[in-house]
């Protein structure tokens, strides 16, 4: 029960980052390899402040998301002006950047020994501190997130970021501000995958730098790709798929020296399947070209 | 600078390279508001390269473009649109994968909806807006005759209805001057009518419009006053009946 408790709450972790990733990516059409950096910061600056200078959760989260947003709107004001495959690369510089400094700013964050002991959320007086609690924790935020991502996709914003996707030329001649509306849609996904690293955080009790690594980047890209992009069902199927997978390869008893070798290879086959014959991911509606 | 309002867009000595190629070569033109100009020639003359210089998709090598008398060939794309310049493309460039109706609707050129923030925080102005597009829409839809298929993604629609969306799109933006890329290609002859209809009606508006067309027919039908293009350059200019009956058009032309 705990083991499927603690899985459903990884799932809701990652599914916020996956959603709020298919706002830039399956929307806006921007490939981001720097996700796994905004999820970082999220954790770190919350962690940082409610252990620091002693803040509740909920404001450490809020300013999490603010210094998120703020280093996304710090980078894509000079990358986005540029075609996509440059931010492609400005996105991959941001990532490798911000897993050095979280690495090697030893006074801040202790670098590669992590931060142990970080203090549950708190709400009012009930402290979130079993699995049930924090399922059903991360699990209302989760709701609270798809429904924010949904409001936006629906919209004329969701709208236009598509046709920015589709065509980028026709939908400038349709007035369409580019540089406006991509920028957008990259501070709003940085802030919400900040939040993801807020909940982590306060579930783990424990961040280092290892946990936002460029790998992460990819592995939160690669659920959205098995997923499937531009719609809402894409994201969730994903997150659901990739999260239970691995736990799933644990029950096929191979000896524990080999099985993340087996796992990791189990993984990349099944990748390069999907790819070849549903490129569109399980859900999605937007393929990349 | 002249600062007649009757002349809407001004080209002075606008050239543009393609490598060693002279693809406009110092083109010097007065469109006049309200009126309907139609731009022949050869392919290859130089064009659609004009089109893409007024909307903002390159960048002319020497000249200036002058708009209601502001100059405007350092703006983007998406400036010159909200400023009123609208475009028609030849080759239709419908979002494929969206449905026929959000094609229409992106056809607004300014929408609250399009900041994130006002659909939480102003969400009762951009639902007003949404509901004032979607009546536009319908009557646009309804207008070109694809009702029915509002839903439908622009990439299940045949060439000649993807043609006839872009123009729903177009139509709208509520654009002051409309570029149109061979409006008529590939649209069936009934429609045509229709559309040539429409184009005068725009233009009694007092609207501009500026077409690119290979029919002759429909050249002498709706043009006020054409330019012929030959190598980048202004060969001809005049009423459509003189112009297509000037012996360096036909034989630039039609060689003969």
């Amino acid at each position: 029960m705990n083991y499927l408790l603690h899985i459903l709450i990884m799932i809701n972790i990652y599914a916020i980052l996956v959603f709020s990733l298919n706002l830039l990516v399956g929307y806006g059409g921007l490939l981001s390899l720097a996700h796994a950096a905004f999820y970082g910061i999220g954790a770190y600056g919350t962690t940082l402040l409610m252990m620091g200078i002693g803040v509740n959760f909920f404001p450490a989260l809020v300013a999490g998301i603010l210094m998120s947003s703020f280093f996304a709107l710090f980078i894509a004001y000079p990358s986005l002006r540029l075609k996509g495959d440059y931010f492609i690369l400005a996105s991959l510089g941001f990532q490798i950047i911000v897993f050095a400094v979280l690495y090697n700013w030893i006074g801040l964050t202790r670098g590669p020994y992590g931060i142990p002991g970080i203090p549950r959320p708190r709400l009012f007086s009930l402290e979130i501190d079993s699995l049930p609690e924090f399922f059903i924790f991360t699990g209302v935020i989760f709701l609270l997130v798809f429904f924010f991502i949904r409001i936006l996709c629906r919209s004329p914003f969701g709208r236009a970021l598509k046709a920015i996707r589709e065509d980028e030329m026709t939908a400038s001649a349709l007035g369409k501000n580019i540089p406006s509306l991509k920028i957008w849609a990259f501070v709003i996904s940085a802030g919400v995958a900040a939040i993801s690293g807020a909940l982590y955080a306060g579930y783990v009790t424990y961040i280092d730098p290892t946990s936002f690594t460029l790998d992460e980047s990819i592995f939160i890209l690669s659920i959205l790709l098995v997923g499937g992009s531009g719609n809402i069902k894409g994201p969730l199927v994903g997150a659901v798929f990739m999260i239970i997978l691995p736990e799933a390869l644990r029950f096929l008893g191979l000896p524990d020296t080999i099985a993340p070798n087996v796992r990791q290879m189990i993984y990349g086959f099944l990748l390069v399947i999907l790819m070849r014959y549903r490129p569109q991911g399980l859900a999605g509606e937007y393929r990349f070209e | 600078m002249s600062t007649d309002l009757n002349k809407i867009l001004r080209l002075n000595n606008l050239t543009k390279y393609f490598g060693g190629l002279k693809a406009v070569d110092s083109v010097n033109i007065d469109f006049k508001k309200g009126k309907i100009t139609g731009i022949v020639g050869p392919n290859g003359a130089g064009k659609t390269t004009l089109f893409n210089l007024i909307s903002g998709f390159l960048i002319p090598d020497a000249g200036e473009i002058y708009f209601k008398n502001k100059r405007i060939d350092g703006l983007p794309p998406w400036e010159r649109a909200r400023a009123g310049i609208g475009r028609l493309f030849q080759d239709v460039r419908v979002f494929k994968k969206l449905s026929v109706q959000d094609n229409v609707l992106l056809g607004r050129l300014i929408h609250p909806g399009e900041n994130p923030l006002n659909n939480f925080f102003a969400f009762k102005k951009v639902n007003r807006m949404e509901k004032e597009l979607f009546e536009k829409a319908r009557y646009w839809i309804e207008f070109v005759g694809l009702s029915g298929k509002e839903e439908a993604p622009a990439e299940s629609l045949s060439f000649g209805q993807q043609k006839l969306l872009s123009i729903a799109r177009m139509l709208m933006g509520e654009y002051e001057l409309l570029l149109m890329d061979e409006p008529t290609a590939g649209v069936n002859p009934r429609m045509i009518k229709n559309l040539l209809n429409l184009i005068k009606q725009i233009a009694e508006q007092g609207r501009t419009i500026i077409f690119i067309e290979h029919n002759m027919n429909i050249v002498l039908e709706i043009a006020d006053w054409v330019y012929f293009l030959d190598e980048g350059k202004v060969v001809s200019v005049g009423y459509p009946k003189d112009v297509l009956g000037d012996p360096k058009v036909r034989k630039a032309y039609l060689g003969i």
